[in-house]
């Protein structure tokens, strides 16, 4: 099965064995038996994210679409946050006027989680359709509509044919999975349905063979978080060697979805998030892939620029624009080294971004002391082993951990870095702490390729310059946590299969 | 019920847990499907001008975070070994399980898991909470309930310097920390001592003891009305309803209610009136070439929920001396709550009575104001020009469709960072003098 035919998304952990819940150290990251690491959990545990939100993140990017949350008030609430982001996502992408969001709960209440709520969810389709003339409708099915039996497909199909703008739907209950990042599929698994599958002009015909001298047109999956100056970034790297790109799906409209059918290469940016995508693009149109690197890091935007221009023969383009690019970033960042040197660093993200980030504070000679990684499956697996070789050997802890800010909390404290590098909602936590923060992402900045790599060096030097934001903080703010806490291992509540927790 | 646009208010989840975040040394333990907790929570804090997360909120919020098997088995096991294990990690005084849609349509038996711990003397309380039950208003209620019943001491002698206050939202009320912290100040100014819970600065004793109280006073004529009700059965303390006092006509009237309630020596009332308004006065009386060499009269177009719409439509009427035409709540509400809500609108004096319609949709209310507005002919443009529009972000476009001033100062508000700004008391209305007349000059 996969995109095309699944008739609803599967939850990561079944899919590619995500696993949750662990605590160890680098080196040891792999050699776990995957299904007892899948299977972890935590008896004590804090609030996660369900695959609602990444998903309703990324279909809300889509232009002049409405999106119709289907459940109780609640899930339909959230988007204030995402909206301030995409708007300002927009504006960066060249549109002042850029509107706000549009989204709709059909708001389930107590009578009808006992009759049901289909009725309401065709009738909000329909006046949703008729009165804000949106471009698309998304539906998204969330967990009381799902317990409650209503037949989100069936009404899809029955309103399908008297609106005359693309229908998107997914089934996002959050209670289906514990790993969140099925999210992306889900959102995924929406717009191919919504704008190809079953687009009233159907799936557009596979593309033919490029005609010599025609420049190879790459697909590249973006990511919500991934801000409009690391697109620029990526678009100036492969037009430089010859290579045409669309970027998508997110912010795309149905026109661009549908051009990403007819490319040559899908190249991912975060192959942990795109699987799904590039894996149905290879499948339904043939178009094979690139899903190993981000190009984060010298060493990684390197290996993520040659495995693209193999596929077109123009490795030797690739070598001479890499040489050019990675001197000049090399001396830029020179000023930035002497504060670097040697700073030991605390990296907290999704797990690709966080070991691919682990390499570039490495190539700027700093070391990683510990990691927190959002959940782990095989993609990021290799990458635990080059970042403990690339500092001689010197392991550190993982915690693999939907947000879980107790753990956290307690790790930084036994490793105490010198510097924090964490996912949005993350600094918060090392800063009150103490420690000086830097962003792992802000939709503003540069993180990708070379430019990237001058400004991650740029903001890191910046941050520990001037720290005393955090280390007022850090002598004016307690602890939500009892002493005895501090004094247990920060895996104390993880219950593997074989060993119940200790705290338990 | 209909489908409602970008609601402004979270579930029944969503109002329990920003109230016991905003409860200093009270945590939630949400037991529910893993998004509910930071999905409420997101909204809230973003929302209410990013007030962001303390120490056990947001992302710490202790959740049981329950999946497909608990759906199937039940959840009950789950939740009780989050609760110990809750009591172990968390350096906390009191412990609220709320409960999300999930576990209140399986039947998880939560108060049987929570009694088992109460028991022991654990400092547990539950309430149910499921989202689909309604919005975040209500589900402040369904905590201050569970508070008011499981939590406070009873039998305690009451002080009939004491007052509790009650009927704010936090977030729903994006200013309620500050709002609190000036009411207790005014009132303090005349003896009364008033508990406000809902600040980083009150002491969790206060709560505990909160049947000391000889009144209470609910800052609305909807929120938090209920408890009230609850708690003077529980424990005698009567309650009064009283709209959020927004400037010195507003204050004035709501002092002299209280302190005629609660009687306070008319001459001290005296003198902390006359003060308070000098201080108003004293900065506003300066702007006075400003206000009116440019005109700064309006009409005012107010969209926020029961307690604010009132509010403000009061202080712009009374103080600001501007003509309010159309005002929309937006929150959700029983018929007898309408009615009540109309019945104060109907204390504003028939020429300044503005059209008062109940609306949850930004674009209905767009929509209804139009039609208002085409009802007027006026050959020379728009009835209502100059206008000028205080509701929240999302009403940021209409303002801009009419030509009009705005101000944000409903749920939510994310064009700014909210602290401790007030707009209640004297000072509070200064403020909101000065920020609705800045927006009129920041071009400048």
């Amino acid at each position: 099965m996969g995109l095309k035919h699944d008739k609803v998304v599967p939850g990561r952990e079944d899919r590619v064995a995500a696993c949750m819940a662990h605590g160890g150290c680098a080196s040891g990251m792999g050699k776990q038996d995957k299904i007892c690491l899948k299977n972890n959990e935590r008896t004590f545990s804090q609030a996660g994210l369900c695959q609602l939100l990444p998903t309703l993140g990324m279909l809300l990017t889509l232009p002049d679409t409405a999106v119709i949350v289907h459940g109780a008030i609640g899930c339909g609430s959230t988007g204030f946050g995402m909206n301030t982001a995409i708007r300002l996502h927009h504006v960066l992408r060249g549109n002042p006027n850029a509107k706000d969001s549009l989204w709709f709960t059909t708001n389930l209440d107590e009578s009808d989680v006992v009759h049901g709520g289909e009725q309401r969810l065709e009738e909000t389709i329909l006046t949703v359709a008729e009165k804000y003339r949106p471009q698309s409708i998304i539906v998204l099915q969330t967990c009381t509509p799902s317990i409650i039996g209503d037949d989100l497909v069936g009404v899809i199909e029955k309103v399908r044919p008297l609106i005359d703008i693309p229908l998107l739907y997914s089934h996002c209950e959050g209670f289906k999975t514990k790993v969140w990042a099925t999210g992306y599929d889900v959102a995924f698994y929406a717009i191919v349905h919504g704008f190809i599958e079953k687009d009233k002009e159907g799936p557009p015909p596979k593309k033919g063979p490029r005609q010599p001298g025609e420049r190879p047109v790459v697909n590249v999956i973006n990511l919500a978080s991934m801000g409009k100056p690391d697109e620029i970034e990526i678009e100036r790297l492969l037009n430089e060697i010859g290579i045409d790109v669309v970027i998508g799906p997110n912010f795309a409209n149905r026109e661009t979805v549908r051009r990403m059918t007819q490319a040559d290469l899908t190249v991912s940016v975060c192959p942990t998030h795109d699987d799904y995508l590039v894996d149905y693009l290879h499948t339904e149109y043939g178009i094979p892939f690139v899903l190993k690197d981000m190009p984060i890091g010298l060493a990684n935007t390197r290996n993520w620029l040659l495995d693209i221009a193999r596929h077109f023969g123009l490795e030797k383009k690739a070598e001479e624009l890499i040489e050019r690019e990675e001197s000049k970033a090399r001396q830029a960042v020179q000023r930035f080294l002497p504060a670097l040197k040697g700073i030991k660093v605390f990296i907290s993200a999704g797990e690709f971004r966080a070991v691919v980030t682990g390499g570039l504070f490495q190539e700027l000679g700093m070391e990683i002391v510990g990691l927190r990684s959002y959940h782990h499956d095989e993609f990021g697996t290799e990458f635990y082993e080059q970042l403990v070789r690339a500092q001689q050997g010197k392991d550190f802890p993982v915690d693999i951990a939907n947000f879980q800010p107790f753990e956290l909390i307690n790790l930084l404290q036994k490793v105490k870095p010198d510097l924090f590098c964490g996912h949005v909602y993350d600094n918060g936590w090392a800063a009150k702490l103490g420690y000086p923060t830097i962003t792992i992402f802000r939709i503003f900045d540069h993180y990708v390729g070379y430019r990237g790599f001058y400004e991650v060096a740029k903001k890191a030097a910046r941050n520990l310059r001037n720290p005393s934001f955090q280390k007022r903080l850090g002598e004016n703010v307690g602890s939500a946590y009892r002493p005895e806490w501090y004094q247990q291992s920060p895996f104390a509540y993880i219950k593997t299969d074989a060993s119940p927790a200790a705290a338990a | 019920m209909s489908h409602i646009e970008r609601p402004r208010y979270q579930c029944a989840l969503g109002g329990a847990l920003v109230t016991i975040n905003a409860i200093e040394r009270a945590v939630a333990i949400v037991h529910s499907a893993p998004g509910c907790a930071a999905s409420a929570d997101g909204a809230a804090t973003v929302g209410a001008g990013y007030w962001g997360s303390t120490l056990t909120d947001g992302r710490a919020t202790p959740s049981t975070n329950i999946i497909e098997r608990q759906v199937i088995f039940g959840g009950e096991e789950r939740l009780s070994e989050q609760i110990a294990s809750t009591l172990d990690v968390i350096d906390a005084d009191l412990y609220a399980v709320i409960t999300g849609c999930m576990t209140d349509i399986i039947g998880d038996d939560v108060r049987a898991v929570v009694s088992e711990f109460q028991k022991q003397g654990k400092p547990v309380i539950v309430a149910e909470t499921g989202g689909f039950k309604g919005d975040s208003n209500l589900g402040a209620d369904f905590i201050w309930d569970a508070i008011v019943t499981q939590y406070l001491t009873p039998g305690l002698p009451k002080d009939n310097r004491r007052v509790n206050l009650f009927g704010f939202v936090p977030a729903q009320d994006v200013f309620w920390r500050g709002n609190l912290l000036e009411l207790k100040r005014l009132l303090g100014r005349l003896g009364i001592t008033a508990n406000t819970f809902l600040t980083p600065f009150d002491d969790l004793k206060d709560l505990k003891d909160a049947g000391r109280a000889a009144l209470n006073v609910v800052f609305s004529d909807v929120h938090g009305v209920k408890p009230a009700a609850v708690f003077e059965e529980t424990h005698g303390t009567p309650f009064v309803s009283e709209p959020l006092p927004i400037g010195p006509t507003a204050t004035e009237a709501f002092l002299r209610r209280i302190a005629a309630r609660l009687e306070i020596d008319p001459a001290r009332l005296d003198e902390v009136l006359a003060e308070e308004k000098a201080y108003y006065y004293g900065f506003l009386t300066p702007l006075t070439d400003l206000y009116t060499d440019q005109d700064f009269q309006r009409f005012g177009v107010v969209i926020g929920n029961v307690n604010y719409s009132y509010a403000v439509t009061r202080f712009i009427a009374d103080d600001l001396g501007w003509i309010p035409y159309l005002v929309a709540v937006t929150d959700l509400l029983t018929d007898e709550q309408r009615a009540s809500v109309v019945a104060r609108f109907e204390e504003i004096p028939e020429i300044l009575r503005p059209k008062l319609i109940f609306e949850t949709d930004t674009d209905r209310i767009k929509e209804r104001l139009n039609e208002e507005l085409a009802s007027e002919a006026d050959p020379y443009g728009s009835p209502i020009s100059p206008a000028y529009v205080i509701g929240s972000n999302l009403d940021r476009p209409l303002a801009a469709e009419l030509k009009a001033g705005f101000f944000g100062i409903s749920y939510p508000i994310t064009n700014r960072i909210v602290t401790d700004q007030y707009y209640v008391g004297f000072r509070g209305g200064l403020r909101l003098t000065t920020d609705i007349v800045s927006a009129l000059v920041a071009n400048r």
